[in-house]
């Protein structure tokens, strides 16, 4: 379903260009479970952005679900991210002056759903991770691990065909850790494909299959017994 | 995303900050607060004015001889009846002259305001009412024979007749500032309240009134000498202006005076000109005080929305990642600054009423806010909020969204 091709990505901010990324092909199926692993400046949160269509590269193609996103305007690339794409981020992006459930909402009001099936999705996303009775809430009032599952909830709920989360336990203390992890492995059990950054190899752990990178390759990339939780 | 939504999120980022809102948007209000109070006032009065001119009689000219010309300028008798026979538009005609004189009875001496003219004085007259309480007026033949009779008012009768108001036939003895002085039999008592422009004088301030024929008059105090101000009364307020020219053409004729400009014509109709080209005038000044407030309250708007566009960075990269377009973006932080404007101008809207009627109150005149001028409040401050919003909008909506995201 992600079937990526020669892709090279250049940072020409200030003096000598870097090469972020150096003709990268990585293919993903769908139900599978990655983990994106390397050191910070290996080229993973580039990698990423741009399986996130949120950052452009300098050359190589990027088929997504049989469909090229290579060359995407602002415009169109918003609308496969909001369709396709669901996001997980290091420390949740909720926003903060609307309620649990307005916040699940959101990409169903980019997506014009009707205010009663929005409600309806989003009640049903939350409940799927166990957050069902603190829909009133604002995100100041949960803990960090309640948080991640709201956000988590926001990026399943439009039914996207890839779940992208980058460092979602990096916040996270390792209990609650455990807490995400299941609820991923779950999602990934019902048929989602997850794609994780992590630079945590005990997190990794509980992936299906783990790529390396190291200095804009990809250094390894190999599929492990699962740890189920 | 639907127009609703829009605007439920713009009500909930306002509400959000509060006092910062509020502090934005009182540019807005105190301009448009301004605005509203000063036309309601201005129009309050131009109407109170413009009412007072039509009460005083729309349809008179006032003929005047200038001081520059010499006795044989003065107008005649002969003038008027000229007059009335060219101009049939000419309904009543009087000399309309004033001046102060004492006038005694058995009982009391006053000082008096008084008129002299022509019968028709009794028509108009603007500053008396005349309407008939004992008697009658003054006549035409009291005026050709320069009968010693006069016309005083219920108030003077009161006031020299120890408070008797019927003293039709009584005896008066009315002596000028030249020490000219005349016995006049009373032949009538009008109502004779003053009516100024405000319709508040203090009677017990004013002096006693008395009208007298101009015949006699001019046989009191000879150095009278025909009438140097004319009063006209015309059947429709349409033929003021071709009845002046008219009037003044004839004047210009008889006295062989063509072009020396020493007739001239004056009628409600230039003094309303007037009023309404200071007025307007007025409005043109508050409009553009009323631009410089917009324009400082707008930049306050841009201000705080570029502010507001800082600190939600993320929240844009975030709202970009889970699919919003630039138009989104643009049409969420365009809706805020129209909402934070057009709350601005509602609560100026308010304020400006109150202001307007409160010191309409203390003029004692009531104050005139047209619909138009709401709508107008209403479409320049969303006008405001959309031109100084535009560039705050902008930037949000064209935000990298991984810039964004990562910013802290």
């Amino acid at each position: 379903m992600i079937e990526i091709k020669d892709i090279t990505k250049i940072y020409r901010t200030g003096g000598e260009p870097l090469v972020a990324l150096d003709k990268i092909s990585l293919s993903i199926q769908e139900g599978e479970f990655t983990a994106i692993m390397g050191p910070s400046g290996s080229g993973k949160s580039t990698m990423m952005n741009i399986l996130g269509l949120l950052d452009r590269f300098d050359s190589g193609t990027y088929y997504l679900n049989g469909k090229d996103v290579s060359h995407l305007s602002d415009n169109e690339g918003a609308h496969v991210r909001n369709k396709e794409i669901g996001f997980v981020f290091q420390s949740f992006n909720l926003m903060p002056r609307m309620t649990i459930l307005e916040n699940v909402e959101l990409p169903m009001v980019y997506a014009n759903v009707p205010k009663k099936e929005r409600n309806e999705r989003a009640v049903k996303a939350l409940e799927r991770v166990g957050l069902g009775n603190r829909v009133k809430h604002r995100p100041n009032e949960i803990s960090g691990g309640q948080k991640q599952r709201v956000a988590i909830a926001r990026a399943i709920v439009n039914t996207p065909s890839v779940l992208m989360a980058d460092e979602p336990t990096g916040n996270l203390d390792s209990k609650t850790t455990l807490d995400i992890m299941r609820i991923f492995q779950e999602l990934n059990a019902e048929g989602t494909t997850v794609v994780m950054v992590t630079h945590e190899p005990e997190v990794a752990e509980y992936t299906k299959r783990v790529v390396l990178f190291k200095d804009g390759v990809i250094r390894d990339d190999y599929p492990q017994q699962q740890k189920i939780l | 995303m639907n127009l609703r939504e829009n605007f439920k999120m713009a009500i909930d980022s306002v509400l959000a900050n509060k006092m910062r809102s509020f502090l934005t948007m009182l540019g807005i209000i105190i301009g448009i607060a301004a605005v509203i109070a000063i036309l309601g006032i201005g129009n309050g009065a131009t109407s109170e004015i413009t009412g007072t001119f039509n009460d005083l009689g729309a349809s008179t000219i006032t003929l005047s001889v200038s001081n520059d010309a010499t006795d044989s300028e003065a107008i005649t008798d002969a003038d008027v009846t000229a007059l009335k026979e060219s101009i049939p538009e000419i309904e009543r005609v009087s000399a309309n002259n004033t001046t102060s004189a004492s006038v005694r009875s058995d009982f009391d001496t006053r000082d008096a305001l008084l008129s002299y003219g022509m019968p028709d004085l009794q028509y108009i007259n603007q500053t008396m009412d005349s309407t008939i309480v004992y008697g009658r007026y003054f006549n035409q033949s009291d005026y050709l024979d320069s009968k010693d009779v006069t016309v005083i008012s219920e108030d003077t009768a009161a006031a020299l007749f120890n408070g008797q108001t019927d003293v039709v036939g009584e005896q008066l003895k009315i002596s000028d500032n030249a020490g000219n002085q005349s016995d006049l039999t009373v032949i009538g008592v009008v109502k004779g309240t003053f009516q100024d422009l405000q319709g508040s004088f203090d009677l017990s301030q004013m002096p006693v009134y008395a009208a007298v024929p101009l015949t006699t008059m001019e046989k009191m105090n000879p150095t009278i000498k025909g009438i140097n101000s004319l009063t006209i009364q015309v059947d429709s307020k349409d033929a003021i202006e071709s009845v002046s020219k008219q009037a003044v053409r004839i004047l210009e004729t008889r006295h062989d005076a063509v072009g020396e400009d020493w007739y001239s014509a004056t009628n409600f109709l230039q003094a309303l000109d007037q009023v309404d080209n200071v007025m307007s005038l007025f409005i043109n000044f508050i409009a553009a005080v009323a631009a410089i407030a917009l324009l400082v309250g707008g930049i306050g708007v841009m201000n705080i929305m570029l502010v507001s566009v800082t600190e939600r960075t993320r929240e844009i990269g975030t709202r970009k990642a889970l699919g919003a377009t630039t138009g989104t973006i643009l049409a969420q932080f365009l809706m805020e600054s129209v909402i934070l404007c057009l709350i601005g101008g509602i609560i100026g809207l308010v304020l400006g009423i109150f202001l307007a009627s409160v010191v309409s109150n203390a003029l004692d005149i009531v104050p005139n806010i047209t619909i138009g001028s709401v709508l107008l409040v209403l479409f320049f401050s969303s006008a405001v909020g959309i031109f100084f919003g535009i560039y705050p909008a902008r930037k949000a909506a064209r935000l990298d969204p991984i810039e964004a995201l990562r910013y802290e």
